[in-house]
């Protein structure tokens, strides 16, 4: 979450046009400690928010309904006022410029379609409020229309048009514009699983076609993980970790992460030393795991992460030092079987998931032997202890 | 839904044998299919359909006929009767002469005094129209838009003056009004002005009157239509570069012009058929079809001259009703399409 650029002292707000950064920074967009607190309500809805974008990057900021995502790009639109930060796009900070003069294409989770005009007339009135001449204004609203592929579509009245049409006008008339930042609000929460796939790629064949600075807020890991460049997971109001999409998967820096992207087993223990780059955990029932990650010192609690599709089954066979555990229950799942099993005769509960077609699916009561490879145990931290759920 | 199965096979045999211990002729159990086996299929099969389909009807009809009986006999009834009325003549003495000629009819439409009374009953309708929308959008766009959890008591206050009857706002009015009244006391006491304004007795404070009384409807009827009205188009278009003003003329005043022409409407309608306000204000100077109607069926007992200004009172308000029709319809074919097909 540190990848935002030594704080500049903020320009005064310069007339349009993009002053490059001080140091050149690559960053295009930048959050500076945004905190949004509501009168009335305990606790801030947002606390202190510090991200960067990188010019024609996309980022995802991930989290439960109520974590601050949305009042987070609210704030990036100009449509909710910070209580306190700054944000700041191509180095000029638009922290107090309105709405109207924050050159952001914004997509709301309604679409937000003028419904008395036509397909072509949402389209247009961006540029109409730019006072972009009418031939201009013509070809770039049927260019528009082209890259969204609804050219034919353009004297529809939005009743008219099917959900993934409409997310399709929305798109076009955010970015006809060619807006300096693109924001979605959860675009993809509105359409049936077939179409939001095939929305999920539209979006990131136009963002890539573009090439326009994206920030979209999401629930949805998946939509996050595939689509973003970068992924920042947020909750209570903060931002838990940044990274790329592996990272935020495969390395989880805190246990909250851990478990809202993907599934995970998270087993407390003690850490017993160092091993080369691996922490070594004394874990209830598992023995000494070797885990990597951010070091815990000799004595100090560790939380290690395994991921349930990380762990392979065979049947219990002789051998000794192997763990071993019985199977719970079996859940059949197409691709895969999502196995429980307790491990050893009163040890921990494991979440495991194996592929179908590989090996023959074991039954409730089957004795098993559980193995991964060295490099699926994860240290995670468990600082916030109350990342529990969503308010 | 259909209880006759085409197929013998699944149908279970009618009359059940043991419920049946009557005598082995008796129709009964298959005459009464909906006392629970499933029908014969060739015998009763017809007969549950039919009985289901009519009987809807026949619940509807009952139900709506106390209504229609009061319809007929409170409106169908006296409607008929004022037309009727209307093609009598009048002779000297309130007698009323039964015949049937259009004499009255060409009597009022001849006479220049009955056109001034509907130009004036048009002229304030349109008047205080225009004010009562003018002063109730800003407080039903307010209403429609807040999301105070004093939303609900500011709207019960807004309708709250329709607890009071019109008559005595409009004493009310008269005393703020008149010419020893509030606001004349008010700007003599201050110096402004050395003779009273005219403010009540004329149509000026028949129109200020009239346009505090239809508040309450303007502004319900309105909240109700204003129901297009959604924050994020006004946040959509402030993000497209819109500033504030823009918003409401392009996107907040086309949505929610529907609401507005509904309390149009509805004000206009009130106005025109208002009596109490222009007769206590008007002060026997405003002359509209509501007062003229009372005065020729009452004082001058000429009432086939009464029922003559009722039917013309009927006909602006046919005129009024169909204008308000084809201006929704147009106002609603620029959400839909022109008349397309939907895809």
């Amino acid at each position: 979450m540190a990848d935002a650029p030594a704080r500049t002292p903020s320009a005064p707000a310069a007339p349009a046009g993009d002053t490059p950064s001080p140091e050149g920074s690559a960053a295009h967009l930048v959050l500076d400690g945004l905190v949004k607190t509501y009168p009335g309500k305990d606790g801030a809805a947002v606390r202190g928010v510090d991200l960067a974008v990188e010019r024609g990057r996309m980022l995802a900021v991930l989290g439960p309904s109520g974590c601050g995502k949305s009042t987070t790009l609210r704030m990036i639109a100009g449509l909710v006022e910070p209580t306190a930060g700054r944000v700041r796009v191509g180095g000029r900070d638009i922290t107090d410029a309105p709405v109207h003069r924050r050159d952001m294409g914004v997509v709301f989770q309604s679409y937000a379609l003028f419904p008395h005009l036509d397909v072509a007339r949402n389209v247009a009135f961006g540029l109409e409020m730019r006072k972009t001449p009418k031939a201009d204004l013509k070809r770039k609203v049927a260019e528009a229309l082209e890259l969204v592929r609804l050219g034919h579509l353009a004297g529809r009245r939005i009743a008219q048009l099917s959900g993934g049409q409409q997310q399709r006008v929305a798109l076009a008339r955010a970015l006809v514009v060619e807006p300096a930042v693109l924001l979605l609000d959860e675009p993809l929460s509105n359409l049936d699983a077939q179409l939001r796939a095939a929305m999920r790629d539209e979006i990131c064949r136009i963002q890539r076609e573009t090439g326009v600075t994206t920030v979209f807020v999401t629930h949805d890991q998946q939509e996050a993980l595939s689509m973003a460049d970068r992924v920042a997971v947020m909750n209570h109001g903060r931002i838990e970790q940044t990274g790329s999409p592996e990272d935020i998967y495969e390395r989880p820096a805190r246990s909250f992460v851990a478990r809202f992207v993907g599934r995970a087993n998270l087993l407390p223990g003690t850490a017993e030393g160092q091993d080369g780059d691996h922490t070594l955990v004394a874990l209830d029932g598992l023995g000494r795991v070797p885990a990597a990650g951010e070091p815990v010192a000799r004595g100090g609690t560790a939380t290690v992460m395994l991921r349930p599709h990380r762990i392979a089954l065979s049947p219990a066979a002789g051998g000794t030092g192997a763990v071993r555990g019985t199977v719970l229950s079996a859940g059949y799942a197409g691709e895969t079987v999502a196995y429980r099993v307790r491990v050893g005769d009163d040890g921990p509960l494991l979440d495991v998931e194996r592929p179908t077609g590989t090996q023959e699916p074991f039954g409730p009561g089957a004795e098993v032997e559980l193995t991964w490879d060295h490099a699926a145990p994860r240290l995670v931290s468990d600082e916030d202890g109350d990342s529990e759920g969503s308010r | 839904m259909t209880a006759d199965s085409p197929d013998p096979a699944h149908a279970r045999t009618p009359p059940d044998p043991p419920a049946s211990a009557g005598t082995p002729e008796s129709p009964g159990p298959a005459a009464t299919p909906g006392s629970g086996g499933a029908p014969h299929p060739s015998a009763a099969g017809p007969a549950p359909a039919a009985t289901r389909r009519r009987s809807p009807g026949r619940v509807a009809f009952a139900l709506l006929l106390p209504g229609l009986l009061a319809l007929l006999l409170t409106y169908a009834l006296p409607l008929v009767w004022v037309l009727r009325m209307s093609l009598n003549e009048a002779e000297d003495g309130g007698v009323i002469r039964q015949t049937l000629s259009v004499a009255t009819f060409t009597h009022v439409l001849g006479s220049s005094h009955y056109w001034n009374v509907i130009g004036q009953t048009l002229e304030l309708g349109v008047l205080v129209t225009l004010c009562t929308l003018v002063v109730s959008y800003p407080v039903a766009l307010f209403l429609a838009r807040t999301t105070s959890r004093w939303r609900s008591l500011l709207v019960a206050l807004a309708v709250a003056p329709l607890l009071i009857s019109s008559v005595a706002r409009t004493f009310g009015w008269m005393a703020i009004l008149g010419t020893q009244g509030v606001v004349n006391k008010t700007l003599d006491g201050l110096g402004l002005t050395d003779t009273p304004l005219h403010l009540a007795n004329n149509l000026t404070g028949v129109v200020i009157a009239s346009t505090e009384i239809y508040m309450p409807f303007a502004i319900l009827a309105m909240i109700s239509g204003f129901g297009r009205l959604d924050p994020a188009l006004e946040h959509a278009a402030a993000a497209l570069g819109a500033p504030r003003r823009t918003v409401f003329r392009r996107i907040v005043l086309p949505l929610t012009l529907p609401g507005v022409l509904t309390a149009a409407l509805l004000v206009f309608v009130l106005s025109l058929s208002g009596y109490v306000t222009p007769r206590l204000i008007g002060g026997g100077r405003v002359f509209v079809l509501a007062t003229e109607i009372y005065d020729e069926a009452i004082t001058a007992l000429n009432w086939p001259v009464a029922a003559v200004l009722s039917v013309l009172l009927l006909a602006v308000f046919g005129v009024v009703i169909s204008l308000y029709l084809w201006a929704q319809k147009a106002l609603e074919a620029r959400f839909t399409g022109p008349g397309e097909a939907r895809s």
